[in-house]
C-alpha cells in the first residue's frame, strides 16, 4: 500500500479544475480517490484522476434550488465511502448517500438548528453519529438511524465556529466560538462542557486535533495567530504561535509531519501556507495558486504529506504538490551586509551557515533557531589607528592580522580613519604655497598614503620651485626632473594615467628641454634670481621690491627664447609693467605677510593661465596686456624653464586620477591648495562634483567645520554660495523675549545687551548657545557645565532647558 | 580559523534579514523574520538596543535610512506586503506612513538621493514596483511600476543624483532638476534602470547576464567622475560589475567580478564607492577593489582571512 502511494505520488503534478460557484469548503473521501466541493451554489463529488479532476456527481438535483443545499462545510464519512454530510446555511443538515441509485441522493435532512451551521464532523470510529455547530451556539449530535438528534451542546456563548472529534478521545471534542474561546465536551454530558479557555482575541475559527500528537490541538483566529495547545494537561498550554499575516479560516495538521501545519486566511491572503509550529514566522511552503481567498483545504491521503486539495473563493479546485510549493523561509535571505561610512562592515548570518565554528554552534533544543549577529570591523591594521578611531566596534582582531606584511602598507584598510584624520590635519590655506605642500606631505606620510604625500611633493616642486635649499647642481636636469616624475608618480599606477599623462608630459617637454640645455648658464643664473624673488614675495618685504624688478629683467631675456616669440611684447612690457607690480605690492602690503602672499600668488598664477591659455591657442591672440601681467608676476615656476601648459595637463590628470579612485579628498585638497593654479584647466561642473562629493563625506563624518573650510576655500562660485544659505538666524531677547530687530546684539526696548551668559553674565564672544524654549542661554562651556549638572535653566526662569 | 571579532546578541528571535547603518555610521537597523525593527546604538564600540519597532505583521526583509536632513526616518517592507515608513519624533518612533499597496511580499527598499525629497522605491514579490513620495503637505503618493520583474522584485537601488551644475543656476535661474533613476533585479534573473519621465516611471534599460534570480543590486555612490556604476549579485553565484560611461545612460558593460560557489546574497558599496563588500551563502564576506587595471581584486575576504594585497599601488617606496 505504502508502495503503491510512493509510486503513484511521482506521477502527481499540481492541477486544477473550474468549478460552477465559489467553494466554501472541500473533503475528500477515505481513500482519497475522490474530493467534494461544497459552495453556496455547488455541491459537486469530482474523482481525482492523475491528470485532472473528473466530475462524477453533482449532488445538486432538480429544479427547485433548495436553500437546504446552499452549503456552508461538508464532511465526508471516514469509515464509509458513500456517506457524505453537508451544513446548510439556513441551518440544515444533511446527508448524502452516494450509493443510491437515483439521482438525487439526498437521505436525511435535520432542520434543528436556527441559523446557519457552520461545521459538520463524522466521528472517526462511529458509523453513525454526526456533529454539528452552529450560529446559533448550539452544537448537536445526530444518530443517523434517528430521525432527529441525540443531544444538544449548549456552549453558552456565542456561535460555534468548528467542532472536531478528538481522536484521541472516543467521546470528546473541541469546539470553538466566535467569542474566542474554546470548550471540550464529554458526547455523554451535554449539561456544560468539560473545559474552557480562551484562545484568541476575537473568533476562532478553526480547530484541528493533531493526528499523532494527540493532546495538541491548533486554532486559528481572526487575530492572525495559529496557537498549538497541549490539552493533555491539566491546563491548556499554548505549546507554539504562529502569526500570520491575515485571520485565519482554516488550519489543518500536515499528515507525516509533526510540526507542519497547512492555514489559509480569511481575507487578504489567497496563498495557503504550510508552517512549522517551531518556527513561527515566516511559512514554511506556500501555496500560491488561488486567485481568491481560499475557503477549503484537505490533505489528500492521511499519510501522504504531499498532496493538498483546496477550494477557493475564485471558483477553482486545486490539487497541490509540495514539491511545487514556494518555499518563502529558503527564498528570504539569510544574510545582512552593510558597508558602514566609516568603512566598517555589518554582517549578520544565519547561524547554521557555520556550524563548524566552534565560536557559533548551534544550540540544539533551542526551538527558536538562534541566530547571532556578528560585527566586525574587517580592516584593522594598525592597532593604534584603530584605537583612536571612536566610532563603533574594533575590539582586538582576528585573521587580519595574521596577513603579511604587505597588508600594512595597504591605506585602503583604514580609509576611513585616515580620511578623518586628514580631513582634520590637512592645511589648505593660510600659508605659503610650499609650506603647505610640505605640511601636507608630511601628514599623508605619516598615515602611509605614500601616493598622495609624493603628490603633495611634485606639486610644491612643480609650482614651487623645489626644495627651499635646491642645490645648483640639480637644477640643469630639474625640469626633466619634474616632468618625468611628475607624470609617473601622478598617474600611479593606472597604465592609461601614466600613458595620458606621460604623452602630454612628454610632448610638452621635449621643445623646452633642448633649449634648456642650450642655454643652462643663464638658466641657472636666471633660477637663482627667480629663489631670491620667490623667497621676497613669500616674506612679503618691502625690500624685495627691487629684487622682483630685477629678475623681472632677467625673465624678460629669456623668455622669448622659448615662448614669446614676437620683440614687440618685451618692449611694451617695460612699460607697463612696473605699475602693476607696484600695484600689487601696494594692495598686498597692508595686509600682512601671510594672506597678502596668497593673492599675490594666486592671482600671479590667474594671469599666467589666462597667458598660457592665449599663448597656446595662438601665438598671436595673445593681447598686451596679458603678456604683460604675465611676465610682471614672473613666478619661480615659470624661471624653472617650465611653462605651466607642460605640466597642467599632468596636473589635471593627477586631479581627475583621484576622483576616479573615489579620493575625491586629495582631488579637492590639491584643487583648494592649488588654488587658480590648477582649476582653470578643469570644467568648472566636473569641479563642483568633486566639492560637492567631498561636503557630502565630510559631512557624514560630521566634520561640519572642515566642510565649512572648504566651501570657503572653494573656488567654485556655485560652492562657496552653499555658505551664504539661510544664514539669518532670529533671535529673542534673553530678558524681555521680544523679537531682537536688525541690531542683533542689542534690545530696542530694555537696552541691554541680549547675548549675556546665563552663567558667568558676561556678553558671549564666539560661540553662542541658547535654548529654543525659554532663549536663556551663554558661553557654550559654561552651559554645557551647567547643565551637566542640573537640567534646569541657569537664570533660574524653571525652564527645563533642552538642548540637542 | 577565524575568531568572531564581536558577537551581539540582537534579540532576534529569527534570522536576521538585514542590517542598515545610518548616514553617519552611529545607528544600525537590523530586521528580522520576528516581525521587529530593532535599532542599535553603536558609538563607543558598544551596542544598545535604542528602539524596537513593533508593526510588521510578518517578517521584515529590508530596511532603509533616510538622509539625516529629513530626521530619523526608517523605510521598513514586508512579507505581510506593507511598507511602514518609521520617524523618530523625541526619542520615540512613529509610524509616518504605511503603505500597503502591494499584492504580495515586499521584499527591497531604498530611499533615492535626498536632493530629490523623501522617495522612497519598493520591490515586490507581485512583481511591481512602488514608488512613494513624500508630499509637502505629509501625504504621501504612490507610484506604481506594474509588470516590473515578471515573478518578483528582489532589490531596488537609487543612482545619486549627479547632475554638476545644478547649483550653477539657483537660486535666480530655473533649476535643472537631475534624472531619478534607480536599477532593480528580479526573479526574471535581469537587471533594469529606471528612469523618471514627465512624472511616469519607463524602463529605460534591460540588461541580462545572470541565469538565476538577481539577489541584489546596489548603484555605487558617485564620488569623482560621475559615470555609473551598479553592482549585481544572484543566486546562480555571480557578481557583476556595470559600468556606463556613456552620460545619456544608454549603455552599460557588465563586467564579471567574480563567480562564487554559492548563492551571493548582498553587495554593498563603500561610501567612496570603490570598494564593494559581497556576501554569499557560504557566510563569507568578501570585500573587492578595482585594481588600476581594471581588473577586481579581492582585498580582503572576512572568513578565510587570505588578504591578498591590492596590488602594486600605494606601495611606490619613493622617498
Amino acid at each position: 500500500m505504502a508502495a503503491r502511494v510512493v509510486q503513484t505520488f511521482s506521477g502527481w503534478r499540481t492541477m486544477s479544475c473550474e468549478l460552477d460557484g465559489a467553494a466554501s469548503a472541500v473533503a475528500v473521501s477515505r481513500d482519497g480517490s475522490q474530493v467534494v466541493v461544497a459552495g453556496r451554489n455547488i455541491l459537486k463529488v469530482f474523482a481525482i484522476e492523475e491528470e485532472a479532476f473528473v466530475e462524477k456527481v453533482n449532488l445538486r438535483v432538480g429544479r427547485r434550488t433548495s436553500v437546504n443545499y446552499s452549503c456552508s462545510d461538508v464532511a465526508w464519512h471516514q469509515l464509509d465511502d458513500n456517506l457524505l454530510a453537508t451544513a446548510a446555511t439556513n441551518g440544515a443538515v444533511v446527508t448524502w448517500n452516494l450509493s443510491r441509485s437515483s439521482r438525487n441522493k439526498q437521505e436525511l435532512l435535520f432542520a434543528e438548528h436556527k441559523r446557519t451551521v457552520n461545521k459538520v464532523c463524522f466521528h472517526q470510529a462511529e458509523l453513525h453519529t454526526l456533529l454539528s455547530g452552529s450560529q446559533d451556539g448550539s452544537m448537536k449530535c445526530f444518530d443517523l438511524r434517528r430521525k432527529d438528534s441525540v443531544c444538544t451542546f449548549n456552549g453558552q456563548s456565542e456561535s460555534v465556529r468548528d467542532v472536531q472529534f478528538s481522536p484521541r478521545d472516543y467521546f470528546a471534542f473541541a469546539a470553538s466560538f466566535e467569542n474566542g474561546n474554546v470548550q471540550l465536551w464529554d458526547l455523554r454530558r451535554s449539561d456544560r462542557c468539560e473545559r474552557m479557555f480562551t484562545a484568541h482575541n476575537g473568533p476562532v475559527f478553526s480547530c484541528d486535533w493533531h493526528p499523532e500528537d494527540r493532546g495538541w490541538l491548533a486554532t486559528g483566529g481572526r487575530d492572525k495567530m495559529v496557537k498549538v495547545w497541549d490539552m493533555a494537561s491539566a491546563r491548556p498550554r499554548e505549546l507554539f504561535c504562529v502569526q500570520t499575516i491575515a485571520s485565519v479560516a482554516r488550519v489543518k495538521w500536515r499528515p507525516e509531519r509533526r510540526y507542519h501545519l497547512a492555514t489559509c486566511s480569511m481575507m487578504v491572503d489567497h496563498t495557503i501556507n504550510v508552517w512549522d509550529v517551531r518556527r513561527p514566522f515566516i511559512p514554511f511552503a506556500a501555496f500560491e495558486e488561488h486567485r481568491d481567498v481560499t475557503t477549503g483545504i484537505a490533505w489528500r491521503l492521511p499519510h501522504d504529506p504531499h498532496l493538498l486539495l483546496s477550494g477557493a473563493k475564485d471558483c477553482t479546485l486545486f490539487q497541490h504538490i509540495f514539491k511545487d510549493a514556494k518555499r518563502p523561509a529558503d527564498r528570504a535571505n539569510p544574510e545582512a551586509l552593510c558597508f558602514g561610512p566609516r568603512g566598517d562592515v555589518a554582517f549578520a548570518a544565519k547561524e547554521g551557515l557555520s556550524a563548524n565554528d566552534p565560536a557559533r554552534r548551534a544550540l540544539p533544543g533551542d526551538r527558536r533557531n538562534p541566530f547571532f549577529f556578528i560585527r566586525k570591523a574587517p580592516e584593522p591594521y594598525d592597532a593604534s589607528l584603530t584605537q583612536q578611531h571612536s566610532g563603533s566596534v574594533c575590539s582586538v582582531l582576528n585573521v587580519f592580522q595574521r596577513c603579511d606584511a604587505k597588508e600594512k602598507l595597504n591605506p585602503l584598510e583604514n580609509e576611513s580613519e585616515s580620511f578623518v584624520e586628514l580631513a582634520q590635519r590637512y592645511c589648505l590655506a593660510g600659508r605659503p604655497f610650499a609650506e603647505l605642500c610640505d605640511h601636507n606631505a608630511r601628514i599623508a606620510m605619516e598615515l602611509c598614503r605614500h601616493q598622495v604625500a609624493q603628490t603633495w611633493l611634485i606639486l610644491k616642486l612643480l609650482y614651487a620651485g623645489g626644495d627651499a635649499s635646491p642645490s645648483p647642481a640639480l637644477l640643469p636636469n630639474g625640469g626633466i626632473f619634474c616632468g618625468k616624475d611628475g607624470s609617473s608618480g601622478l598617474g600611479g599606477d593606472g597604465m592609461s594615467e601614466r600613458g595620458k599623462s606621460e604623452g602630454h608630459g612628454d610632448g610638452g617637454l621635449e621643445e623646452p628641454n633642448e633649449e634648456t640645455e642650450g642655454s643652462d648658464v643663464e638658466n641657472l643664473t636666471a633660477s637663482v634670481g627667480l629663489y631670491a624673488a620667490a623667497a621676497g614675495l613669500y616674506s612679503g618685504n618691502g625690500e624685495e621690491e627691487r629684487l622682483e624688478l630685477l629678475d623681472q629683467d632677467t625673465t624678460t631675456s629669456d623668455f622669448p627664447e622659448f615662448s614669446l616669440p614676437p620683440e614687440a611684447f618685451a618692449l611694451r612690457h617695460e612699460i607697463v609693467d612696473g605699475p602693476a607690480g607696484l600695484e600689487h605690492l601696494q594692495t598686498n602690503g597692508p595686509d600682512g605677510p601671510g594672506s597678502g602672499d596668497e593673492d599675490g600668488t594666486d592671482e600671479g598664477m590667474r594671469s599666467a593661465c589666462q597667458g598660457k591659455v592665449g599663448g597656446s591657442t595662438a601665438g598671436l591672440g595673445i593681447t598686451a596686456a596679458e603678456s604683460v601681467s604675465l611676465i610682471s608676476v614672473s613666478q619661480p615656476l615659470f624661471g624653472q624653464t617650465l611653462p605651466p601648459e607642460v605640466f597642467a595637463p599632468a596636473v589635471i590628470a593627477m586631479l581627475e586620477f583621484y576622483a576616479e579612485r573615489g579620493d575625491v579628498q586629495s582631488t579637492v585638497s590639491t584643487l583648494i591648495v592649488l588654488g587658480e593654479k590648477a582649476s582653470g584647466g578643469v570644467d568648472t561642473l566636473v569641479q563642483e562634483h568633486w566639492y560637492l562629493s567631498y561636503l557630502e563625506l565630510l559631512q557624514r563624518f560630521r566634520l561640519w567645520d572642515v566642510a565649512t573650510q572648504v566651501i570657503r576655500l572653494s573656488t567654485c562660485a556655485a560652492i562657496s554660495a552653499l555658505n551664504h544659505d539661510s544664514t539669518s538666524l532670529n533671535l529673542n531677547c534673553s530678558s524681555c523675549r521680544r523679537a531682537l530687530g536688525a541690531k542683533g546684539w542689542l534690545c530696542d526696548r530694555c537696552r541691554r545687551c541680549a547675548s549675556v551668559c546665563a552663567v558667568c553674565h558676561h556678553a558671549v564672544k564666539g560661540l553662542f548657545v541658547w535654548c529654543q524654549g525659554c532663549s536663556h542661554g551663554g558661553h557654550l562651556k559654561h552651559m554645557h557645565d551647567w547643565l551637566s549638572a542640573s537640567p534646569h535653566c541657569p537664570t533660574g526662569c524653571g525652564h527645563l532647558c533642552e538642548y540637542t | 580559523m577565524v575568531s568572531v571579532v564581536n558577537t551581539v546578541d540582537t534579540s532576534h528571535e529569527d534570522m536576521i534579514h538585514d542590517a542598515q547603518m545610518d548616514y553617519y555610521g552611529t545607528r544600525l537597523a537590523t530586521c528580522s523574520s520576528d516581525r521587529s525593527v530593532k535599532i542599535f546604538d553603536i558609538k563607543n564600540g558598544s551596542q544598545i538596543l535604542a528602539a524596537d519597532l513593533r508593526g510588521h505583521e510578518g517578517p521584515v526583509w529590508q530596511v532603509a535610512w533616510a538622509h539625516p536632513m529629513f530626521g530619523n526616518v526608517l523605510a521598513s517592507c514586508s512579507y505581510d506586503r506593507k511598507v511602514i515608513i518609521w520617524k523618530e519624533e523625541g526619542g520615540t518612533w512613529d509610524r509616518l506612513y504605511e503603505y500597503d499597496g502591494h499584492d504580495s511580499s515586499v521584499n527591497s527598499v531604498s530611499w533615492a538621493s535626498h536632493e530629490f525629497g523623501l522617495l522612497l522605491a519598493c520591490g515586490s514579490s507581485d512583481g511591481s514596483i512602488s514608488v512613494l513620495s513624500c508630499l509637502g503637505d505629509g501625504t504621501w503618493e504612490p507610484h506604481k511600476i506594474s509588470n516590473a520583474h515578471t515573478i518578483g522584485c528582489n532589490a531596488v537601488s537609487w543612482a545619486p543624483a549627479v547632475i554638476p551644475g545644478t547649483l550653477m543656476d539657483a537660486p535666480s535661474g530655473p533649476k535643472s532638476t537631475p534624472v531619478k533613476r534607480f536599477v532593480s533585479g528580479g526573479c526574471d534573473n535581469l537587471i533594469k534602470i529606471w528612469r523618471e519621465e514627465d512624472g511616469q516611471w519607463a524602463e529605460e534599460k534591460k540588461m541580462e547576464a545572470h541565469s538565476d534570480w538577481v539577489r541584489d543590486v546596489a548603484w555605487a555612490p558617485s564620488i569623482g567622475l560621475p559615470s555609473g556604476t551598479i553592482a549585481s549579485c544572484s543566486q546562480d553565484g555571480r557578481v557583476f560589475i556595470w559600468t556606463c560611461d556613456d552620460p545619456a545612460g544608454g549603455s552599460w558593460t557588465p563586467k564579471l567580478l567574480h563567480k562564487f560557489g554559492d548563492v551571493v546574497w548582498h553587495v554593498s558599496w563603500s561610501i567612496t564607492g570603490n570598494i564593494l563588500a559581497v556576501s554569499g551563502g557560504d557566510n563569507k564576506v568578501s570585500l573587492w577593489k578595482e585594481s588600476t587595471d581594471g581588473q577586481w581584486k579581492c582585498v580582503s575576504d572576512v572568513n578565510k582571512g587570505q588578504g591578498i594585497s591590492s596590488g602594486p599601488d600605494e606601495t611606490r617606496p619613493e622617498q
